[in-house]
């Protein structure tokens, strides 16, 4: 099966109904995604697939049907996504393990909607927990990276 | 203007005969019972765009947890789309309280045809009107229930989950009736 993952293409021996966070975390040893619940109830394993946000635990690897993208390869350490570089701002991540599913959504979140309102920002990171409640410092981070990105 | 004439097609005859319809009738009942079942309503929502957990072990007037709000469009573009989670694949369903998912882009139905909370005649009445019900006539309603995968999905919802009393033949069945009898419904 081959799949591309952060630009890199890949061919990989799993069945079809392997949860596509297996096969990243697993087959492809990219740990930047985190299994959580297993059942899409707590965001932790949120990757793309263009562009998009999709819970990875949920995904079928045969089911995928375009480029996937972790938090790996979302931006780089010298080139950071606004979103990652509003975290860094914000101090948000506590023990930082739901923060690349909480970065991922947000990050998708902001390519569909550029101006969320506080409402939308929050509805849409429902759906992603955080144990250590940093719900205050995600909320913020969100709102300036969507600040940047308008004036980019 | 095709749909209009179909409605005329569909609902000038047999307005005559709807008084003597006992048939036609229990027919709807059987279909409002489906229509008024959490599996549907629990979508079937207005224009507040939450979708709801009724009936899924934590009471009525339950609305979706997470806050999820699909919006105007409903698929949720405005904040998180519904397919963050519920896969747009076939899938066994076969985990209790995962996201479902079904070979179709989950959705919730246009602001008119919502049922939750609604009577028996208000959703007869709006079913029946090609303005109201997605632009079906009878043909087109009974198409619509054998082939979509939200519609199958109503009777198999997989692990864990309740569903919709009867089955996909029986709705149809229940429709052919229903609108051989006029599309009959109660009183509002």
């Amino acid at each position: 099966m081959k799949l591309n993952v952060n630009g890199s293409p890949h061919d990989v021996d799993v069945e079809d109904d392997m949860p596509l966070l297996w096969v990243l975390r697993d087959e492809l040893g990219i740990k930047g995604v985190k299994y959580g619940c297993g059942i899409a109830q707590c965001g932790a394993c949120t990757v793309h697939v263009d562009g998009v946000a999709v819970r990875s635990c949920q995904l079928a690897a045969g089911d995928v049907d375009g480029d996937i993208t972790t938090i790996e390869g979302l931006g780089t350490p010298d080139a950071l996504h606004a979103v990652q570089a509003a975290w860094i701002e914000h101090q948000v991540a506590q023990c930082g393990y739901c923060q690349s599913g909480q970065i991922m959504q947000a990050a998708s979140l902001l390519d569909l909607n550029a101006t969320p309102t506080d409402d939308q920002i929050d509805q849409a990171m429902s759906g992603n927990l955080c144990r250590c409640g940093t719900y205050p410092r995600i909320r913020a981070a969100v709102k300036t990276a969507a600040t940047k990105l308008q004036g980019a | 203007m095709r749909f209009v004439l179909a409605a005329v097609a569909c609902l000038a005859a047999p307005i005559a005969v709807q008084a003597q319809t006992p048939d036609g009738m229990a027919a709807w009942s059987r279909i409002y019972a489906v229509a008024s079942h959490p599996r549907c309503t629990n979508c079937h929502v207005g224009s507040s765009g939450r979708p709801a957990w009724d009936d899924l072990g934590y009471g009525r007037n339950r609305l979706h947890g997470m806050n999820i709000v699909a919006d105007a469009s409903r698929i949720g573009a405005e904040s998180i789309p519904c397919r963050a989670c519920h896969i747009s694949a076939a899938g066994e369903n076969a985990v209790p309280h995962s996201a479902p998912q079904i070979d179709d882009a989950w959705r919730l139905p246009p602001v008119e045809l919502a049922w939750r909370g609604k009577s028996s005649a208000e959703v007869c009445t709006q079913l029946r009107d090609p303005e109201t019900n997605d632009g079906f006539d009878l043909v087109g309603l009974i198409d619509h229930v054998r082939t979509s995968a939200f519609v199958n999905y109503g009777f198999k919802p997989g692990a864990g989950r309740n569903s919709a009393p009867g089955s996909v033949a029986s709705l149809a069945q229940d429709l052919q009736t229903w609108g051989d009898a006029g599309m009959p419904c109660e009183e509002g």
